[in-house]
């Protein structure tokens, strides 16, 4: 029966990893539980070694002290009913085991966790364990045991792996996987390509190795450790089956993430902020003055309080070297290592937070330095949560009214598709978030939804407006809204909205009342705001 | 959207209309019909050959189609039918179901907001017998009538009975954007019923006009009802449509007790919260979201915005649909508790027509340098399939938004022609344009305006878009230079084509 269930998750993941282009945050909603399946008959599983007849010697099996089975049980909030948990689902993957009994994961593996465990491949002994260090954006996390009296023993037996960053371009790897009863299973691979993408969120572009070769599915399919000479190479981003190809978190990105998580406290990767346009287009070149053999990109957005923004970079500078590595028309430098690369991986990848950087701008005609250190756009300071794990979504549900602080998490909770009316609005704000920042706004406030009760009459359709304004004082962000609720003028709640119908008033004694019927009435709403 | 109306094509296009022939006097429930009579050959089938506006290579006459459908003698040599029937035609014909003949036939007038036109015959003289058909009014709910003319399924008069099912306010898909009067009607209506008349003990009582696809709804057939006929005749009487007036507000219904107070009403259900008043309508200047109206017309507006018209419960646009450009509407409104009156001139809302299907228009445009420049509209977003979501935000938020007060005609680099001299920028087709060369573009005729001013960079034309990192730079002598080998090679004749006035 478990190993009917292992074959029924190692399809159902492995499918997500087919998916082109980002992951969603949570491809794996849709696996089956890892309970209670139904056996519907006994199946060997993919994998098992069949000894050929006639053959005398036992097959020997090779095992690795440096890979263990994780196994995760999670939960992921509901965007949409904030106070409500979605239901409790599992993954498994491979956990690779690093020095000081520390293990390293994807962060898609542990994101929304509840539950972790880590496993011995060979014994099937398991251990409890917690996230130490997570980066959803470069997808990395760094796992420790939650028991101090088993961690001895239980990785008495493992070796801890090292990092290896010197692959290059056509150099050979293997995928490791590990089968029932541990045996290892290698499969090489090839390195093709090497650039620049993101993971699974989409705010920050990171290094990539695409590897060609097949990956079998096996049954844990998540943090594949990808290997060269017995060392970290990479981990499994995504499997493209088709096209046979993998793409890869690097071992220069891994190692700058163990760097990081070792001096106690993670900083993150750090970003430049602006956003540039190739410069191609001679007729373009010429109009900014940039001569035919000059380098460099337009700098076409400079985000707010950014390492640029700090630096005096502006709108319109052509961006020429970032510490003294030149910078072509297409955005890209050379890299002694894998070549013409995007000039971000220069500073996510090979710069730290508090870093020095040095940019060289043409801004015109004249060539100007410009000098800032190196900071983390963290997800708390962008406008629009670019992701949200691990915690619920901030709400404040009054009366009926449900107030929201918009997040990607929450757009992306209406699926891919282009939605017309309140969500393509939001999502345009989402996307142009500069007219809302100026506005001094730090979040965007809107009423996600209306749950009918007396005090809501006549209300109960609304959704998506964006909130100005609550009796009178003017919302910035979430708590401003809880604050604002306090102060009803004349026994009424009046909330100015940016959209259609613009003003509902509510009366705020019945509001108090609705108040208590949706704890405890049919709504079962466990509270009433989530303000943290 | 549901709906599909009721004309049939040659189908060399999708979604073509259908018409059928066939015209009649009233017959009382159950009588035989005597065709040898010839009374009802003043129902008539109308054959339209049209050309659909082709938004795509709007330099092109467009795609050959046509269609089918009803229409019905209303007075010497005027025949009444669908706009949708008659839409972009290049030729119509007549024919009875007794007369062999074809008839050609030209448009007198078109009003796509209400879906009615009148036609006549070049030749009125082989209907100067027949007897018109004459109008009733609002038939009441579960009574009999019948729906006359020439549907799908043969080449004869067809008659089909049903009985009144409901009366309602009902969106026009002709448009998409309008609504008006309606009435639902359980006989069948089919495609080429389109422009049929419906009658009741022998007068007409609708207009064949829309119905929903089998798959949606069945027996679900809507017409057009004689105060809507009779409000586009009196419109057309003057010689030219002048357009359905519109008091462009928005309200929202009173139903919460919190509401009401702040709104300091009373308890005797009257009075409608304006939610949002359109800046360029008819009270733009008068009345402020968060006003009550109270009356219109001296007739009391219920808290759910309905009115009591004629003995019915109606939308209160009910009474504003019954006047024309110029009229004088007298409102009661209702401000910080203080009741005011005030006496408007309608007019026509001109900014949501873009966002509607429109007819009988040439697409207009103009080419650059390979760069396609052309109005935004409905059509026009359609045919173009767009996905730029700057393009896509400022049609759906065009209104709701009133991003039409700053740009009343946004222009949108559709497709880019490519050529040696523009072919860094075909990327950047779909986009909005917001400035050339410095000039703030309003509407098409801007563009042609914009391309002739210098910018600070005199030898270069700098187009600024929506929402797009950088400008796209074009040299004006090699611009000016590729202009015409691009209109040869892609076969284009005209560079512009801005309309007619």
């Amino acid at each position: 029966m478990k190993l009917f269930v292992s074959t029924l998750l190692f399809l159902a993941s492995l499918s997500s990893l087919h998916a082109q282009g980002p992951l969603r945050p949570n491809p794996d909603r849709r696996l089956p539980p890892a309970q209670g399946q139904p056996p519907t008959g006994i199946r060997k599983p993919i994998g098992t070694i069949v000894r050929p007849q006639g053959m005398d010697a036992p097959q020997p099996i090779i095992n690795t002290s440096s890979l263990l089975k994780v196994n995760v049980t999670f939960q992921a909030h509901n965007m949409q009913i904030p106070w409500q948990k979605e239901g409790a689902s599992g993954r498994r993957g491979l956990g690779v085991v690093l020095p000081d009994n520390r293990v390293l994961v994807t962060a898609q593996m542990v994101s929304d966790a509840t539950y972790i465990e880590l496993e011995l491949p060979e014994s099937g002994q398991k251990m409890p364990a917690k996230v130490q260090a997570v980066d959803y954006e470069a997808n990395l996390a760094v796992l420790a045991p939650n028991s101090a009296t088993k961690e001895m023993a239980f990785f008495s037996g493992l070796k801890g792996m090292e990092v290896d960053t010197s692959a290059r371009i056509g150099d050979a790897l293997s995928v490791w996987q590990t089968g029932r009863v541990g045996e290892l299973i290698v499969t090489p691979m090839r390195i093709s390509k090497v650039m620049t993408q993101s993971y699974v969120v989409d705010n920050a572009a990171f290094l990539v190795y695409e590897a060609t070769g097949i990956i079998r599915t096996e049954a844990n399919s998540f943090t594949l450790p990808v290997v060269k000479g017995g060392k970290l190479a990479a981990l499994l981003l995504r499997y493209d089956s088709k096209n046979q190809v993998a793409t890869l978190v690097p071992a220069p990105i891994i190692d700058h993430f163990l760097k990081d998580v070792a001096d106690g406290k993670y900083d993150g990767f750090p970003s430049l902020g602006v956003e540039f346009q190739i410069t191609l287009d001679e007729q373009f070149r010429e109009y900014l003055d940039i001569k035919v053999d000059q380098p460099g990109v337009y700098i076409s957005t400079v985000m707010k309080g950014g390492s640029a923004d700090k630096a005096g970079v502006k709108k319109g500078d052509i961006l020429i070297a970032i510490n003294g590595s030149t910078i072509d028309s297409r955005g890209d430098y050379q890299d002694q290592q894998f070549g013409a690369v995007s000039v971000s991986h220069i500073v996510r990848g090979r710069s730290f937070v508090g870093d020095d950087v040095e940019m060289k701008v043409v801004r015109e005609g004249k060539e100007i330095v410009l000098k800032s250190q190196l900071t983390r756009k963290q997800p708390d300071d962008y406008l629009v949560r670019p992701y949200l794990f691990d915690k619920g979504p901030k709400y404040v549900l009054s009366g009926g009214m449900l107030f929201q602080e918009l997040t990607r998490p929450y757009l992306n909770s209406f699926g891919g598709e282009q939605q017309g009316g309140p969500i393509l609005r939001l999502q345009r704000i989402a996307s142009t978030p500069d007219e809302f920042e100026k506005d001094g706004r730090k979040k965007i406030i809107f009423l996600s939804a209306i749950l009918p009760t007396p005090s809501t009459q006549g209300y109960e359709r609304m959704s998506g407006q964006v909130v100005e304004e609550v009796n009178g004082k003017k919302i910035t962000q979430l708590a401003d809204v809880a604050a604002a609720l306090k102060e009803p003028k004349d026994g009424l709640h009046i909330v100015k909205l940016r959209e259609f119908p613009f003003v509902l008033h509510l009366d705020a004694l019945k509001v108090e009342k609705d108040n208590l019927q949706l704890m405890n009435g049919m709504f079962r709403v466990s509270g009433l705001s989530r303000l943290e | 959207m549901n709906y599909r109306l009721l004309l049939p094509t040659l189908a060399l296009l999708c979604g073509v209309p259908f018409l059928s022939r066939a015209a009649e006097e009233a017959p009382t429930a159950s009588q035989a019909i005597d065709l040898t009579t010839g009374e009802w050959d003043s129902v008539v089938n109308i054959d339209c050959s049209v050309l659909m506006p082709d938004y795509r290579e709007p330099w092109n006459a467009g795609q050959p189609s046509g269609g089918s459908g009803t229409g019905f003698l209303i007075g010497k040599n005027r025949f009444l039918t669908n706009a949708h029937v008659v839409s972009n035609a290049t030729k119509l014909v007549i024919r009875t179901t007794n007369d062999p003949q074809p008839h050609p036939a030209r448009i007198v007038f078109v009003a796509h907001d209400c879906d009615l036109a009148i036609i006549e015959a070049e030749d009125g003289a082989p209907f100067e017998k027949l007897k018109p058909l004459t109008f009733g009014g609002i038939p009441k709910l579960n009574t009999e009538l019948i729906a006359v003319g020439y549907p799908i399924g043969g080449d004869r008069i067809s008659v089909t009975r049903g009985i009144v099912s409901r009366i309602d306010f009902r969106p026009f898909s002709h448009t998409q954007v309008d609504s008006h009067l309606a009435i639902q009607v359980d006989a069948a209506i089919n495609p080429g019923n389109s422009g049929g008349p419906v009658l009741q003990n022998g007068k007409v009582v609708g207009v064949a006009f829309q119905g929903f696809n089998g798959r949606v709804a069945q027996n679900v057939g809507y017409i057009i009802p004689v105060p809507v006929i009779q409000r586009f005749l009196k419109d057309v009487s003057d010689g030219h449509y002048d357009h359905y007036v519109d008091i462009a507000i928005t309200d929202f219904a009173v139903e919460n007790s919190a509401q009401k107070k702040a709104l300091q009403l009373g308890d005797d259900g009257i009075g409608v919260m304006i939610a949002d008043v359109e800046p360029a309508g008819s009270v733009g200047k008068i009345l402020k979201r968060g006003d009550v109206l109270l009356s219109m017309d001296g007739n009391p507006v219920l808290n759910n915005g309905l009115i009591r018209f004629e003995g019915e419960l109606m939308d209160m646009n009910e009474v504003v649909e019954r006047k024309f450009a110029g009229d004088k509407l007298k409102l009661l409104y209702q401000r910080d508790g203080k009741k005011q009156e005030v006496e408007v001139v309608l007019s026509r809302f001109d900014p949501y027509v873009k966002l509607g299907s429109q007819y009988n228009q040439r697409p207009r445009y103009l080419v650059y340098a390979g760069l396609v420049f052309q109005p935004m509209d409905r059509d026009l977003v359609d045919a173009h399939q767009i996905r730029d979501p700057a393009t896509n935000y400022l049609f759906d938020n065009y209104l709701t938004d009133k991003l039409y007060v700053e740009r009343p005609e946004p222009v949108l680099l559709t497709t880019v022609l490519t050529d040696e001299v523009n072919t860094h920028i075909t990327m950047y087709a779909q986009s909005v344009v917001d400035e050339i060369n410095g000039m703030k573009i309003k509407s098409l005729k801007d563009v042609k305006e914009a391309l002739s001013k210098k910018d600070v960079k005199e030898s270069f034309v700098v187009i600024k878009l929506l929402e797009k990192g950088r400008p796209l730079v074009l040299k004006r002598d090699l611009a000016e230079a590729a202009h015409p080998r691009i209109m040869q090679t892609y076969n284009i004749s005209e560079d512009a084509y801005l309309g007619t006035e």
